[in-house]
């Protein structure tokens, strides 16, 4: 691991909201090229923290940089990144081929590029029959791949992945690890969130997350030697019990 | 622009917005125009006769002769009058007295008693108005029958029928046969392009909040200024449609005559939309749902409308509401069309008021600008 570069630092990264902590002193790096996972239960503050990451939230203290720009200037960032949530956001009044050509627009691509480069992608994914067909018409599965090819369509440094695999069969969540894996040999950072605790051993490196503060960092292999335990899920439930409630 | 392409083909490929674009405005001015008027015909009049004179009869026979009256009820007594006024069954009473020919004569001073139901101070006053020219009238020619200076006739209430020394005739300036859709079609064409562009605009981003979509909009390097250009310039367009297709219905339904110029017409509307649709994504950035954003919504066009002199002169409203419609752009425009359109203003009879709009148009497209927030 040498020449590691740090593509996200995060420093005593705190986020209130009123007189509840969402984010209590994170601090973590990631560096270039890893499948990050951020692992938690509902509630546990990590979409809080992906959405400061993306710019979308203000930090109420802390310092981060996010490829290398300042939190401070968050539309450069977002040049930088893509990004994925939770709730499906492609347009469902729109075809594939013209989501597509939205936000390779919105990035400055030109039309020529788009073209080009939606074809690759559509081929790659055996999807080129559904590019004139409606986002609404088509499945859940299919569109969670298709947003996330969409939020790596512009080739970001760093994309921001919030629970994509939430409400999808096993058998599309295992080729949207696929794809995941794919676009991070092309050296493009992945940071997930996940609760679904299988997913983690997929990461190189996870964080449990846990009423808004870091309780464990590291590959999923040292994690489950430092603590003694089988699966990551058997280790979430030893460390991550919130106090007040059973996990 | 990528986001402009976007919003056309999302409005396009919705048949609602398709069929509202064109179903409003006719609905609106085939019903408005004609429906909103303040003419009063038919005022259900009760009449308690206690002089049984030709006189008395002469004067009812010229009151249902008029088209404004129908004498619907003669009841004996003015209890009986006040229970039909209060039921709504007549709208106003007169009352003759036993002397009123007499009166007439010269013998005694001759007096009309006179209710009226004045829950609707507009109509009472108009009726109040058309009886008293009849009576007015009526005097007139007694007076004239019979060369006698002496019997002026006063109804109760402040009327002082005078005698004519000096005969006023009117004529009416830019609407001549004081038609009242003439007065109102160019309101309501402000009513057009104001509900659609307030409200189709605003529910349009709020909607997007809603599905979630604008979230992976704001995650992009996009500029506010793009995102605010791509909601405004499609609605503008739509509303510059629209206006243009309630106008041929005014002219094909209602015969409008248009004095001034089509182009100073289109270009003042044009500044208004700008306006009004800055306003409604201002209200939609506050708002996070859609249910918020029509409640707003409403309320600010209700008030608009209302306080824009539409109905009434904004002359004759208390100095604070003159002074609210400085920043009521429907005021403006409301009288800018009727000037452009009835009175063939040109540039630089409205320039005052095409400056104001300006203004606003600009403070409030800014607004929406600076409210939008791409992060939370």
């Amino acid at each position: 691991m040498t020449e590691i570069k740090k593509v996200i630092e995060v420093e005593g990264l705190v986020k209130r909201f009123g007189s509840f902590v969402a984010n209590d002193h994170l601090t973590f790096d990631v560096y270039k090229g890893e499948i990050f996972g951020f692992l938690g239960a509902n509630g546990a503050g990590k979409t809080t923290a992906i959405r400061i990451l993306c710019g979308l939230s203000h930090p109420t203290s802390g310092k981060m940089t996010v490829a290398g720009i300042d939190a401070g200037r968050p539309e450069e960032i977002k040049k930088r990144i893509g990004y994925m949530s939770q709730r499906f956001s492609l347009y469902d009044d729109l075809t594939v081929n013209e989501n597509i050509e939205l936000y390779g627009g919105i990035y400055g691509m030109t039309m020529k590029e788009i073209r080009q480069r939606r074809e690759e992608l559509l081929t790659r994914l055996s999807f080129s029959q559904y590019g004139e067909m409606l986002i609404g018409s088509l499945p859940l599965g299919l569109k969670q791949k298709l947003a996330f090819a969409v939020a790596v369509f512009h080739d970001p440094e760093i994309v921001f992945l919030d629970e994509p695999t939430s409400g999808v069969d096993p058998i599309t969540r295992r080729q949207f690890w696929e794809m995941i894996y794919e676009t991070a040999s092309r050296g493009i950072t992945v940071f997930v969130t996940t609760h679904y605790m299988d997913e983690a051993e997929y990461c190189d490196r996870v964080t449990i997350m846990s009423e808004g503060r870091i309780v464990a960092l590291d590959s999923p292999a040292a994690l489950r030697g430092r603590y003694n335990t089988a699966t990551i899920e058997e280790l979430f439930v030893k460390i991550a019990r919130p106090k007040t409630e059973t996990a | 622009m990528f986001l402009l392409r976007k919003e056309f083909r999302q409005i396009v490929r919705n048949p609602f917005m398709i069929r509202a674009i064109i179903a409003v405005p006719i609905i609106q001015m085939l019903i408005l125009v004609p429906a909103v008027t303040f003419e009063i015909k038919r005022i259900d009049l009760a009449v308690i006769d206690n002089d049984h004179s030709p006189s008395s009869r002469e004067l009812l026979a010229r009151l249902s002769g008029s088209s404004f009256f129908r004498i619907t009820a003669t009841p004996v007594n003015i209890e009986e009058a006040e229970a039909l006024l209060f039921s709504g069954d007549a709208d106003m009473a007169l009352i003759i007295p036993g002397d009123f020919s007499e009166g007439l004569a010269g013998i005694t001073r001759p007096r009309l008693q006179v209710l009226a139901d004045a829950v609707n101070a507009t109509s009472a006053q108009l009726s109040w108005n058309y009886l008293t020219s009849v009576v007015r009238d009526f005097n007139r020619d007694i007076v004239i029958g019979e060369g006698a200076a002496t019997a002026g006739i006063s109804a109760a209430g402040s009327l002082q029928a005078s005698l004519p020394g000096i005969a006023v005739s009117s004529r009416f300036w830019y609407n001549p046969t004081l038609n009242y859709k003439y007065y109102m079609l160019p309101g309501v064409l402000v009513i057009l392009i104001t509900a659609i562009g307030l409200m189709m605009t605003g529910l349009n981003l709020v909607r997007e909040k809603e599905v979630g979509t604008i979230e992976q909009i704001n995650v992009t390097p996009v500029r506010k200024w793009e995102l605010i250009a791509s909601k405004v310039i499609p609605f503008f367009i739509i509303g510059l449609l629209d206006l243009a297709l309630g106008l041929c219905i005014g002219w094909l339904a209602f015969n409008i005559p248009f004095e001034g110029s089509l182009l100073l017409f289109f270009a003042c509307a044009s500044i208004f939309l700008v306006a009004v649709l800055g306003l409604a994504l201002f209200f939609s950035t506050m708002a996070s749902t859609q249910q918020q954003f029509l409640f707003v919504a409403f309320f600010f066009v209700m008030i608009f409308i209302l306080m824009s002199g539409i109905f009434t002169p904004t002359e004759s409203m208390p100095v604070w509401a003159q002074q609210f419609n400085w920043v009521n752009p429907v005021a403006y425009l409301m009288r800018i069309n009727r000037m452009v359109m009835l009175k063939g203003a040109g540039f630089h009879d409205i320039a005052r008021d095409v400056g104001m709009l300006t203004v606003l148009a600009v403070a409030f497209i800014t607004l929406a600008i600076r409210a939008y927030r791409k992060r939370a």
